[in-house]
């Protein structure tokens, strides 16, 4: 609730004038009946049609001048409500993009979605037609009581006996309200995930022609729903006539009391008028009682929610003393590294006191079985994970304390899945640089062996990729975020086995034109078919998080250990795949 | 994502953008009625409550004047507590109504809605393979549930309201124009003003309205975007520019905010002052009147009670078209789903084989997943009843293909499919997919307890069959280890429980289901000795006097089939035993080399990245 308070606060002028037009408008509003009772004592006392004409005009200038106030007041509140869902979608996305992998890997997209769409806009209400109703019910509340008492303190206690009444019910009410809104909302949840589980699982559902079952049991769940909402909807029908009651209830008492008042010449005709108005002002108010109590609630608790997004800390950020090296050069160096994904004890460890010296210029290529841990040590390098004991050294330096804007831009890396942005296959491209040239653009195409493709396509390079590239063939999406990664020509490449859905000519051709063009830079490579690394500098052999062979082509083969082996089933299979 | 802001298009992953279509459509309508008319005495009599409610709501003024006109100004204090009765009774009756209507109403919506959602549960169930390769399951769930919600919307503030709307209306034209024609007149005078106020702020209203929902649309795609995405934006330290174009999103949605809400605001304080306005001309000409005593002093009251009555749903109106017009969209959207018809059924007339003895026959199949790129390719095999044959070849040569058109989630193009004599096709799909048991790579667990996920909500199999299954094929002594033994509950759909366990359970599950047919994808991953030794004596015990088809990976596996059928390219290249066709020398006898040779056998086709987007490892 603090966070809220500092969104309130931001725009307290504005809300101070906001509130400053709702109480011209409830004075306003109060002055109607006011004038009606004077009109209508001024004809029944046959004061003429003067005074009538005058208060008639009075109530005309007092309803344009109210127009105005009231547009006023409603809109500028109203957009404060705006501004503040501005303000805080746009503090939970920067908050968003501080936040690491881990965070997304335990947090479903669709439960983000909802936060910043659904609960945002809980938060909304709360801060714009909340607030307005927040000021405006005790405004009129604390009016209309005043002017009734003026006019006739007797005839006000009666009319407004019912109320105290109305306040238990409310109260009664809303906590029944509440109780039933949560139970539906479960109750939603409970069927949404269900109907979600289904339909993951529906290959398992059909081949063992569980549907119908798997019918009867989501009509049980969704019979429980039924019976749910059906209370809530009960409960939801009697508030409204209620808070009705109370208002008519008044004017029931108006009419027995007040007319016998007006009788007994007590009370003018015009007062009665007058006291029926005010009651009429009042009723609103009274029923946005029950409502604006849920939006105080549900407000609270979407902001609870967005709370814990802003609460994640920024694991992975720059350290407050992180100072850029003055020229990347690119060497790298992993000294004991140990890893593991959950750091309290539990996880157990992914990789174990890792070291490897990799001089600027050269080339890693990382080899081993599924679940080794190559990748890993490949998300390492830009800090997408941080090491859990020893060190990643960039030119010496220990990687924490560099700037991570440093550390991102000097590591051209690609990913295993080949996430791709809906947008053209040029802004994809040029996704990691702000004014890219059309001549880089088209290199960076050529080395990662797109440019053909790219060709083919009906419109080129402002081809629409659609979304996450659904539109390319799994090798154009690889080739396309290698591209992505070669653009800003960065010290260092990793590519995460970024290859493997070229076809080997392919993936051949484009490690060799990679040579070529970009020789001089750092490279790290985890590939699946040894023999496009071949000539790396480095091979690291990773087995259960263990490098357990390091060395060039020539001195592992002559290991003849799990690399040469490796080598001679991979010749197998490639002579397999030629048949 | 720099030029995303010209084509940022809504991502699958949320419901397409309701265009701003009808608000009535009665071809919808016709098919909501459908639903309703199961409870279409419920409906009739809320329909029915709506003229009463209205009847009493309108009678209140009308029993104010009688008491000012009648008593008060004839000072007879006698009948004011009746008055005040009448009144009352009025009150309770309007109240009594309404809560009836609204009551009624939701109760039919609810019931009938509820129907829909079984309904689209059940449809969606019937749909086939390729429907669920081409619709991801999100937007599958918005139907059932958001757009269910919203249909039930119209019916909680929309269409039944805006009959009784019409109806209130009406009614107090009619009883004002009855009381005092002139005065009525003079009362709505200022209704065409109004009326043609309403219009201006609703055209300029819709068109903030549509540009909220494209804008927001926007935002949302360009939310599941980024966040599906943020590893790379933050790989390639591309935040700010990010947020900077998220920033412009943002702030277009408000801007067209901003101007929506001063309309609105204008139409609001608009009503409120014209009906201030329209007092004044009551009591400005009525004062007249009662002055040359053409007028009594009650009607001159009952009127600004009932101009108060008639502008209130004339300003509640354009929110309730709006809820009208999503509603339409909604129901358009679930409507199109129920009509997929799905591509895969049973035929009118099935075959039933007897008795089914579980001999399988591909005959010159050809199957492609997209257009001509066909991954069987005139694939030829019989499997004998009671025959154990393994299915060997590399990534990508159709074996797990053979699988799913067995269990006809897909259709052949060409060729035939035939199971125990009988094209596949024309089986009943639950007999046909009754009598074949399968396992696949990737075991998928339901929430529940262990027991169900090995029963899968049969009825007819015991807990000692349950038991029992699990007992043979190895299960029982992980499982009776668990806090709740049989009645555990799985956490997060069996997260809890190890690849060796899981693929145990997936045993006893096809196990308790008593197949003739097993078809099994054998899993990959690597698994400790001891659970390797327990789920190859499971293996043996499930494919004991059944006709098995397994896609094996293990040289065990391999070993102990009948018979062997070598994949290559999406052909069968090679079949027969083991010894057979290691002296053939050709392919299966350089594959078991392969496969013999060491423990890197599987070489990292598809390794889990730490670097993967969020959607990708959720998949």
């Amino acid at each position: 609730m603090r966070r809220l308070l500092t969104y309130l606060v931001r725009y307290r002028g504005r809300y101070a004038i906001g509130c400053f037009c709702l109480l011209a408008t409830a004075t306003l509003a109060m002055a109607v009946p006011y004038l009606l009772k004077r009109a209508i004592d001024e004809v029944a006392h046959g004061g003429g049609l003067r005074g009538v004409s005058f208060y008639a005009g009075l109530i005309v200038g007092i309803a344009l001048i109210q127009g105005v106030v009231r547009t006023f007041s409603r809109a500028l509140i109203f957009n404060v409500g705006r501004d503040v869902e501005y303000d805080l979608r746009n503090d939970l996305f920067r908050h968003l993009e501080c936040l690491p992998l881990a965070f997304y890997q335990q947090q479903q997209t669709g439960d983000l979605m909802s936060r910043l769409v659904n609960d945002v806009t809980a938060v909304r209400m709360l801060l714009g037609p909340g607030v307005l109703n927040l000021v405006n019910t005790p405004l009129y509340y604390v009016y209309g009581v005043a002017i009734m008492l003026s006019l006739d303190p007797r005839l006000t206690v009666a009319a407004l006996l019912p109320y105290p009444l109305l306040l238990l019910v409310v109260k009664h009410f809303s906590r029944k309200l509440m109780e039933y809104t949560m139970r539906v909302q479960e109750g939603l949840a409970e069927l949404s995930s269900r109907v979600q589980e289904n339909l993951s699982g529906i290959h398992v559902v059909r081949a063992y022609a569980a549907e119908e079952r798997q019918t009867a049991a989501f009509a049980a769940i969704n019979e429980r729903f039924k019976q749910q909402s059906m209370e809530l909807a009960r409960i939801r029908g009697q508030l409204f006539p209620v808070m009705r009651t109370a208002s008519s209830l008044g004017t029931l008492v108006l009419l027995w009391y007040g007319g016998g008042e007006v009788i007994d010449g007590r009370l003018s005709l015009g007062d009665l008028v007058a006291f029926i108005g005010y009651l009429n002002l009042l009723a609103w108010p009274t029923m946005a009682m029950g409502w604006m109590l849920s939006i105080l609630q549900r407000g609270r608790a979407a902001m609870h929610r967005l709370d814990h997004i802003f609460t994640t800390e920024p694991a992975i950020a720059d350290a407050p003393d992180a100072s850029p090296l003055p020229v990347v050069r690119g060497h790298i160096e992993l000294r004991d590294v140990e890893f593991a994904y959950r750091t309290a004890g539990n996880g157990h460890p992914i990789l174990q006191r890792l070291s490897i010296d990799l001089a600027p210029g050269q080339m890693l290529a990382l080899v081993g079985r599924t679940g080794s841990g190559k990748s890993t040590i490949a998300a390492l390098l830009p800090r997408l994970y941080d090491v859990v004991a020893g060190q990643i050294l960039l030119d010496g330096r220990d990687v924490r304390t560099l700037p991570l804007a440093q550390l991102r831009r000097s590591i051209g890396f690609v990913p295993q899945d080949p996430f791709l942005f809906s947008t053209t296959v040029r802004a994809n491209i040029a996704f990691g640089v702000d004014s890219p040239g059309e001549t880089a653009i088209h290199r960076a195409a050529t080395i990662a062996g797109l440019s053909q493709d790219i060709d083919d396509f009906p419109r080129g390079y402002d081809t629409v990729v659609g979304e996450r590239g659904i539109t390319l063939s799994g090798g154009q999406k690889q080739r396309l975020t290698l591209a992505r990664a070669l653009l800003p020509e960065p010290p260092i490449l990793v590519l995460d086995d970024a290859l493997s859905s070229v076809d080997t000519r392919t993936e051949r051709a484009i490690l060799t034109a990679l040579e070529q063009e970009m020789g001089g830079r750092t490279r790290v490579v985890i590939a699946h078919r040894i023999s496009t690394i071949q000539h790396a500098d480095i091979i690291a052999v990773v087995d259960d998080g263990h490098i357990v062979e390091l060395g060039d082509h020539a001195a592992l083969l002559a290991h003849d250990g799990i690399y040469a082996e490796m080598l001679r089933q991979q010749r197998l299979e490639e002579e397999l795949a030629e048949l | 994502m720099s030029s995303a802001r010209d084509q940022a298009s809504p991502t699958s992953a949320q419901a397409p953008e309701p265009d701003l279509g009808r608000a009535y459509d009665a071809r919808l309508m016709r098919r909501l009625w459908d639903y309703i008319r199961p409870y279409r005495r419920d409906f009739w009599l809320a329909t029915a409550c709506l003229p009463a409610t209205s009847a009493f709501s309108l009678t209140q003024p009308y029993i104010l004047k009688l008491t000012i006109d009648r008593f008060i100004s004839t000072k007879q204090a006698a009948g004011l507590g009746w008055m005040g009765l009448l009144f009352g009774a009025a009150v309770v009756g309007e109240i009594l109504f309404l809560y009836l209507q609204y009551y009624l109403t939701m109760l039919v919506a609810q019931k009938s809605l509820a129907d829909m959602r079984v309904e689209i549960f059940a449809h969606v169930q019937k749909l086939d393979a390729r429907f669920f390769d081409k619709n991801p399951v999100g937007r599958l769930v918005t139907r059932m549930t958001t757009d269910v919600d919203v249909i039930n919307e119209m019916f909680a503030a929309g269409a039944m309201t805006i009959l009784m709307d019409v109806a209130t209306l009406l009614g107090i034209v009619g009883i004002m124009l009855a009381i005092d024609w002139h005065l009525a007149l003079v009362s709505l005078a200022l209704l065409p003003v109004m009326l043609l106020a309403i219009n201006f702020f609703r055209t300029r209203a819709r068109i903030s309205y549509r540009l909220i929902r494209e804008r927001i649309a926007r935002i949302n795609a360009y939310l599941q975007e980024a966040i599906s995405g943020m590893t790379i934006i933050q790989l390639f330290a591309r935040e700010a520019q990010a947020f900077r174009e998220f920033e412009e999103y943002n702030d277009a949605h408000r801007q067209a905010n901003h101007w929506s809400n001063i309309y609105e605001a204008a139409l609001f304080s608009l009503v409120e002052g014209i009906s201030s306005i329209s007092f004044a001309l009551i009591v400005w000409y009525g004062g007249r009147r009662i002055l040359g005593g053409a007028l009594a002093f009650g009607t001159l009251v009952a009127f600004i009670e009932y101009v108060q009555k008639f502008f209130v749903p004339i300003r509640d109106f354009s929110s309730k078209y709006a809820v009208m017009q999503s509603a339409m969209s909604a129901a358009e959207r679930v409507f199109q789903l129920l009509d997929t018809p799905p591509a895969i059924t049973s035929p009118e007339h099935p075959r039933v084989p007897e008795p089914k003895r579980g001999r399988i026959e591909f005959d010159h199949v050809w199957f492609a997943y997209k257009g001509e790129d066909f991954i069987l390719q005139d694939v030829s095999f019989v499997v004998e009843p009671a025959e154990k044959v393994a299915i060997v070849g590399a990534t990508g040569a159709g074996k797990t293909t053979i699988i799913k058109l067995l269990n006809r989630f897909y259709d052949v193009q060409r060729g035939r499919v035939l199971v125990d004599g009988v094209d596949v096709r024309e089986w009943d799909l639950n007999a046909l997919r009754r009598h074949i048991g399968a396992v696949s790579q990737d075991v998928f667990l339901f929430s529940g307890t262990i027991a169900e996920n090995i029963r899968l909500d049969r009825t007819d199999v015991s807990a000692d069959t349950v038991r029992h299954a699990a007992t043979t094929v190895n299960a029982h002594r992980f499982i009776e280890r668990l806090p709740e033994a049989y009645d555990d509950r799985l956490r997060e759909r069996g997260s809890n429980l190890s690849t060796g366990q899981r693929q145990l359970l997936a045993f006893a599950r096809a196990l308790a289901y008593d197949p003739t047919i097993l078809v099994l994808d054998e899993a990959t991953s690597s698994i400790d000795t001891e659970t390797e030794i327990l789920i190859q004596d499971a293996l043996a015990k499930l494919m004991a006097n059944r006709t098995s088809v397994i896609i094996a990976h293990r040289l065990s596996t391999i070993e102990n089939a009948d018979r062997i059928i070598v994949m290559h390219h999406g052909q069968v290249r090679e079949s027969g035993t083991h010894r057979e066709l290691l002296a053939m020398g050709g392919l299966y006898a350089r594959l078991h080399t392969l496969q013999t040779r060491g423990a890197l056998a599987e070489m990292p086709h598809a390794e889990q990245s730490p670097v993967s987007t969020a959607d990708a490892r959720k998949a």
